[in-house]
């Protein structure tokens, strides 16, 4: 058996050291496949790596930690990292959310370790949505922090450097964004563009209403897509209104498209 | 000090007490419980009984011998139900209770002069039961309203002083709780756990600005004011602790002009802007960001500045207890002396800008 992946994310160098140095004690046979700075970082990673446990910590910039659980959904188990004084703990303790204190205890961290062992010998294949209740519970947090939280950054204008001149363009007229090498290209009403800003935290800034993603490199404005075709087990496309461009939809995402 | 100063317009002229005085507020029963659970004082029983006797006594060494043992009776009748009374309205002193009680004494009044027709004959007995009667009943009358009136004012101001007592106490303890913030607490000791585990040559500066953080953070709580250079210090250490942990996204500055260093504020002023600045500046960014930190003097009005290189100020005045609990100790120590303004910075983070006037306004004039 393949031992069992997980992703750490902390903003901070410290904590995650800790904890990495607590799970190789807790969990020797389990393989960290990917560390994470920020939330933006921590969901691109679990994009690119697809880990079955997923340690976050609850205040991270770009995303918070809540943020990033949301759009797992239940693909991976979510175990939280997070300071004494958090006031999320309070809902925490009365949900069934896996989470472990800083400093990190490990008395603590076995228990949470057993419960993850435990539910993933009880999954078998890819994990169901995140359970109804739990759902709800994170986007309630979710409203909480971002309500306690400076002005939001809603994208409105993307400034693109083309030859000489920078072109503006109005994010309403996007169709869709697709990262490409060191780029991100924006394909949009009246042509494409490249620019600098990494598609990852180009998420962070897109009103999720109106902008999906659909693939780890794909962020595409849904008002723009005409059909979703599943092509054969596990792989889906994407056509769009009036373009003949096919865009992937990653196994994760396609959750998106069930039919009523 | 009570919010709002008194308005300048005349109050109207409440008639409604001419025909049923008594004290306009309403107690909740859970303020009855709060500020009047207690039985009038022995002293002032006492004193009542006296300053009773000392007018009956006179009165019954007037009354004719074949009239005493009714009168007698009727002033032991009287006193006792008065006595009563006033307890009950002493419990609950309202306008609704006093109008009763005083159109009960009315009432009963009344059924005693019809009684005394029907069973008395005698005229001399007849004048003397109806006047001790009469002068008991006005008596009663005043009594009651006096109880209830002085009462109900005794219970208003202990529930104001109770009310005021609590405020202070919330606010210390917000103070305390803004200060000690346990979420930066933990986070700094599991760092400085992980560092001394691993051997991590930061372990040593990260528990010299903590230790140093807590020395200089706890006397803030019993003081009211402290000098800036004091409380920057304190600030320092923090944002010592914050850089260590950060690493390189967080750059600080501290500059203040030494007779700013001097100038006395509320304790935890500074810490707290300071604080919103890391918190709200520059952790939710995920390339960081700066802190400065400025004073100066001029021409006795004193500046102090907090910028960060952040997102901005939010949108809406959405401002945590931490900066509202600031706002309210400025201006309980200088009152509108002090202004404390958030606004955006042209670079597009935000300022926090606190500035004194001089207590004589010598700076106002220009």
């Amino acid at each position: 058996m393949s031992p069992v992946t997980a992703l750490i994310a902390d903003d901070e160098e410290a904590p995650r050291g800790q904890l990495r140095a607590a799970l190789a004690q807790a969990w020797p046979d389990l393989r960290i496949v990917a560390e994470a700075v920020n939330g933006v970082d921590a969901w691109d990673a679990f994009l690119e790596h697809e880990p079955q446990v997923c340690f976050l910590d609850i205040r991270m910039p770009g995303l918070t930690g809540i943020d990033v659980a949301r759009r797992i959904d239940g693909q991976a188990q979510v175990v939280f990292v997070t300071a004494y004084g958090d006031h999320a703990l309070a809902a925490f303790d009365a949900g069934a959310v896996d989470y472990v204190l800083k400093p990190v205890d490990s008395v603590r961290l076995g228990q949470a370790v057993q419960r993850v062992q435990t539910r993933l010998a009880q999954a078998r294949g890819p994990g169901e949505p995140a359970a109804a209740d739990l759902a709800a519970l994170l986007s309630r947090l979710a409203g909480e922090m971002s309500a306690g939280q400076r002005r939001s950054t809603t994208l409105e204008v993307i400034q693109a450097g083309v030859g000489k001149e920078v072109r503006l363009i109005r994010v309403d007229e996007v169709v869709y964004f697709e990262s490409d090498a060191r780029y991100t290209r924006v394909v949009h009403d009246g042509g494409e563009a490249l620019i600098r800003t990494p598609l990852k935290e180009l998420l962070a800034q897109l009103d999720p209403q109106r902008f999906w993603q659909v693939h780890r490199s794909v962020i595409v404005a849904h008002r723009h897509v005409a059909t979703a075709v599943r092509v054969d087990e596990g792989n889906m496309h994407l056509t769009l209104r009036g373009r003949p461009e096919k865009l992937p939809v990653s196994r994760h995402f396609q959750g998106l498209f069930k039919g009523q | 000090m009570t919010p709002g100063a008194t308005s300048r317009q005349r109050e109207p002229i409440d008639w409604s007490q001419l025909w049923a005085p008594g004290p306009r507020r309403v107690f909740t029963a859970e303020e009855l419980a709060r500020a009047g659970g207690d039985a009038p004082s022995r002293t002032l029983v006492v004193m009542v009984a006296i300053n009773l006797a000392l007018l009956v006594f006179p009165v019954l060494q007037a009354v004719p011998p074949e009239a005493l043992p009714r009168v007698s009776a009727l002033v032991i009748g009287v006193a006792v139900a008065a006595f009563t009374q006033a307890l009950r309205l002493w419990r609950r002193p309202s306008r609704k209770a006093l109008l009763l009680h005083s159109w009960f004494g009315l009432l009963a009044y009344w059924a005693f002069v019809f009684a005394l027709r029907w069973r008395v004959d005698d005229p001399v007995q007849r004048r003397w039961v109806l006047g001790v009667g009469g002068a008991a009943l006005v008596l009663c009358m005043v009594g009651f309203w006096f109880v209830t009136v002085y009462r109900a004012h005794q219970i208003e101001a202990r529930l104001r002083e109770l009310d005021e007592r609590q405020r202070v106490a919330d606010m210390a303890r917000q103070l305390a709780a803004a200060q000690i913030q346990p979420h930066f607490l933990f986070n700094s000791l599991a760092a400085l756990e992980h560092w001394v585990q691993a051997k991590d040559d930061r372990a040593a500066p990260m528990l010299s600005a903590l230790t140093g953080f807590l020395r200089a953070t706890l006397p803030l709580f019993d003081r009211r004011l402290l000098r800036l250079g004091d409380e920057a210090k304190a600030a320092e250490r923090y944002l010592e602790v914050m850089r260590l942990r950060l690493g390189p996204r967080l750059r600080f500055s501290v500059e203040l002009a030494p007779d700013a260093a001097e100038a006395m504020l509320p304790p935890g002023v500074l810490l707290t802007l300071v604080e919103n600045a890391v918190e709200h500046g520059i952790v939710p960014q995920v390339s960081g960001g700066e802190v400065v930190v400025r004073s100066w003097m001029d021409d006795k009005e004193m500046t102090l500045e907090v910028s960060d290189t952040g997102q901005g100020p939010p949108d809406e005045v959405a401002e945590g207890t931490g900066l509202s609990n600031t706002r309210a100790r400025l201006q309980q120590a200088f009152g509108t002396r002090a202004r404390l303004h958030l606004c955006g910075t042209p670079e597009g983070g935000c300022v926090a800008r606190l500035t004194i006037a001089p207590a004589d306004g010598s700076a106002m004039k220009g």
